[in-house]
């Protein structure tokens, strides 16, 4: 995730950091298992090859049991979130009950289809409803929607498909799906350098988000060589 | 199908056309130089930041080089190349030294770097250089280059990054020009080095690139004088 | 109907009437005006009761000083400053605008400005331009959830932080935060903490400099400290510049005889009130 700021008068060329505006340094995941969805980021953001922010949080709101992933531009992705909260909400009251994540998805997936050419956005889409229980919509960039159990975006996450692939197993409990996504989380921060920072998990299910952080200090260790 | 151009506007990764890298092997230090000659003397100052776009290397550096008891050469700009130049100056002052058994005059040794700056007219070294002595009359002497050999003398000069907000200033102070009544007096050293330092307040003052300290040299036939003298380090 | 003396007012917005004929002038090689950035040090941080805002007072023009006392910390609300890098221009008019935006907003529903609308307003604007519009603001100030400080950047994203930094001088001003900030610290400690800030970044970075100001924000009032302190003093001149009278050369003089005339003050009408 970056969040891109330009214009801090002379730069020394095209290469200068402050000019490097867009990055998709993340590492982000979301996981079903039987009774909701886990989802984790990593909480760094970086403009070039500075840490504007150490502690960002990329786990955002939508409704109660909605949440998305955010991996791209900063910009791009709290736009496109702030608008799908709008429509959902309202969505949501004119409905008179909790949206459906399906429909959440589907929104995101609108803006960031309609507007591919002017947007870097990578979001992961997971949440909680009554019909079909904790779900998982990936939409890379470009704009297209589908569900997975589970998923993994940003930098990161090319390090880690193997993992995932070898251990992720439908239907976990919810401590050993938190366990496989803290260490995956971990697995890709610690080989992509524009991942870092702490690991930021949400366990979403039917009474709602419960949030915790895995200090960098926590985190589970593997084989560092 | 889609035509190969066609499909690189939309996959820019997969492009096979040859992509020209360069890189600069130049970089700006910045720092200024000012010199101002009398009759019997002659003062050099240069400020002591050196730096690199936005950060501050060193607070400290020396960027006035003596060549030999009467002569000293000032630089500012590219560091990397001051070095090199300075290097190869000096042993060719030694060369000229041990070869003739005495130390090469300020005028031969003007004339010598203008020759060795052109040498390298196609790669040049990127210094504004003043060099400062006394000429065989022992009268104050200034001469300036441009990177690539022009040489001009003169009796006072401003180079370097906060050159061109000095030189005007040093035009109406010491060359008296735009006054309708120039003092016919002689310039004392004094009011030489009151100048220097004034404009290097000056410039501290608008150049981003001048400040921290002057480090000056006063040349005269009993030798060289060191002075150092603080500006704001913003 | 565009009049002499009743010039056209202007419709809203940007006007990008020129912008075919600049485009048609730099292909051919004249160069673009370039406009005046402040290479910046800004800074806020949150403590015990409230904001404290801090920024550097030099503006740059490329290399050279185009303002050696400006003011970087904005008005946005009465409870709400904003520390303003970047394209000076823009970070002046993009607060002023909000600044308006606020106080009609106020005035509509009767309650004081929250700085989460602040920084919603400003992100959104800033987001509509991608970036084109050069302003990295720091948002301070103080409403009923409490203090609130965001770090906006100019594509549009901000976060919402304890304590941060933003322009050219970011990174010397963040390694003094980074080492120094606790939470819920006394006002006097802060304050202390982001001059010491501000004052890395005037020395180590050459994008800032001159003085320091400080703006507190606490609830119920604001202690905006201009010039809080003279991180530089100025060099003492040796000599003295002062030019005889007479050093100018008077080319010519002509003398023209004033004709007087004689001025009626026509009494302004009253408007009417109904």
């Amino acid at each position: 995730m970056s969040s891109g700021f330009t214009n801090f008068a002379a730069q020394n060329g095209p290469d200068d950091w402050r000019d490097a505006a867009h990055s998709t340094g993340t590492s982000i995941m979301a996981a079903e298992f039987d009774g909701g969805v886990v989802i984790g980021a990593d909480s760094r953001t970086t403009t070039g090859a500075y840490i504007a922010n150490r502690v960002a949080d990329k786990l955002t709101k939508i409704t109660d049991h909605i949440y998305c992933c955010r991996s791209g531009s900063a910009a791009d992705t709290q736009a496109i979130a702030d608008i799908v909260a709008y429509h959902l909400n309202f969505h949501g009251m004119e409905l008179g009950e909790e949206p459906l994540v399906e429909v959440g998805a589907a929104i995101f997936k609108e803006l960031c289809y309609n507007y591919r050419d002017s947007l870097m956005a990578g979001i992961l889409v997971a949440g909680w409803d009554k019909k079909k229980g904790g779900q998982v919509y990936s939409i890379p960039i470009g704009g297209m929607c589908v569900r997975q159990e589970v998923s993994i975006g940003g930098s990161g996450s090319s390090y880690v498909y193997g993992y995932v692939d070898a251990n992720f197993k439908p239907g976990m409990s919810k401590e050993d799906c938190v366990k496989f996504v803290s260490n995956t989380l971990a697995l890709a921060m610690s080989r992509d350098g524009s991942s870092g920072g702490v690991v930021r998990i949400g366990i979403i299910t039917e009474k709602g988000i419960e949030r915790r952080v895995i200090l960098g200090n926590e985190l589970p260790k593997f084989y560092e060589g | 199908m889609m035509m190969q151009t066609e499909m690189n506007a939309y996959y820019p990764d997969y492009s096979t056309a040859p992509i020209q890298r360069q890189i600069n092997p130049y970089a700006d230090n910045g720092g200024s130089v000012v010199a101002i000659a009398g009759n019997d003397f002659v003062v050099v100052g240069a400020d002591t930041r050196l730096s690199s776009g936005f950060s501050i290397y060193t607070r400290n550096q020396n960027k006035l080089f003596p060549m030999s008891d009467t002569t000293v050469l000032g630089c500012a700009g590219c560091w990397c190349d001051t070095l090199t130049l300075t290097r190869i100056l000096k042993s060719r002052m030694q060369m000229y030294q041990q070869e003739h058994n005495k130390q090469m005059s300020t005028t031969a040794c003007a004339q010598m770097l203008s020759t060795m700056l052109y040498y390298k007219r196609f790669f040049p070294y990127y210094i504004s250089n003043i060099l400062v002595g006394l000429d065989n009359e022992g009268k104050g002497c200034v001469y300036s280059y441009d990177p690539i050999g022009h040489c001009e003398k003169a009796t006072y000069r401003a180079g370097g990054s906060a050159g061109a907000l000095l030189q005007p200033l040093l035009d109406n102070q010491i060359g008296q020009k735009n006054l309708v009544k120039p003092s016919s007096e002689d310039l004392s050293q004094e009011k030489a080095l009151a100048i220097l330092k004034d404009v290097f307040i000056a410039a501290a003052e608008r150049d981003i690139y001048t400040g921290d300290s002057v480090l000056i040299n006063i040349i005269t036939k009993d030798g060289t004088k060191v002075e150092t003298f603080e500006l704001r380090k913003d | 109907m565009s009049y002499v003396l009743c010039p056209e007012i202007p419709a809203p917005g940007f006007s990008f009437d020129n912008c075919k004929r600049n485009a048609t002038l730099e292909s051919k090689g004249f160069a673009v005006p370039k406009a005046i950035k402040t290479g910046t040090t800004i800074v806020g941080i949150t403590y015990k009761d409230g904001v404290i805002l801090g920024a550097d007072t030099r503006a740059t023009e490329d290399t050279t000083v185009a303002d050696k006392n400006c003011e970087k910390i904005h008005y946005l609300a009465p409870n709400m400053y904003c520390c303003g890098a970047g394209t000076a221009a823009d970070t002046e008019m993009t607060t002023q605008m909000v600044a308006a935006q606020l106080e009609l907003h106020k005035l509509y529903t009767n309650r004081e400005s929250r700085v989460a609308t602040a920084n919603q307003l400003l992100k959104q604007y800033l987001f509509s331009y991608q970036g084109y519009i050069g302003a990295a603001l720091i948002l301070g100030g103080v409403d009923i959830e409490g203090p609130h400080l965001y770090m906006i950047h100019p594509h549009g994203s901000s976060v919402d932080l304890p304590y941060g930094t933003m322009g050219s001088g970011s990174l010397a001003a963040i390694a003094v935060f980074e080492l120094g900030w606790k939470p819920d610290m006394e006002e006097e400690a802060g304050v202390q903490l982001v001059r010491d800030a501000i004052a890395a970044g005037i020395f180590n970075d050459l994008g800032s400099g001159s003085n320091v100001d400080i703006c507190v924000i606490r609830k119920g009032s604001v202690d905006y400290k201009r010039t809080y302190d003279e991180a530089n003093k100025k060099g003492v001149k040796q000599g003295s510049y002062k030019y005889p009278r007479g050093t100018t050369a008077v080319l010519s003089t002509k003398v023209l005889d004033v004709e007087e005339v004689s001025v009626t003050p026509i009494e302004a009408e009253r408007m009417d009130v109904v």
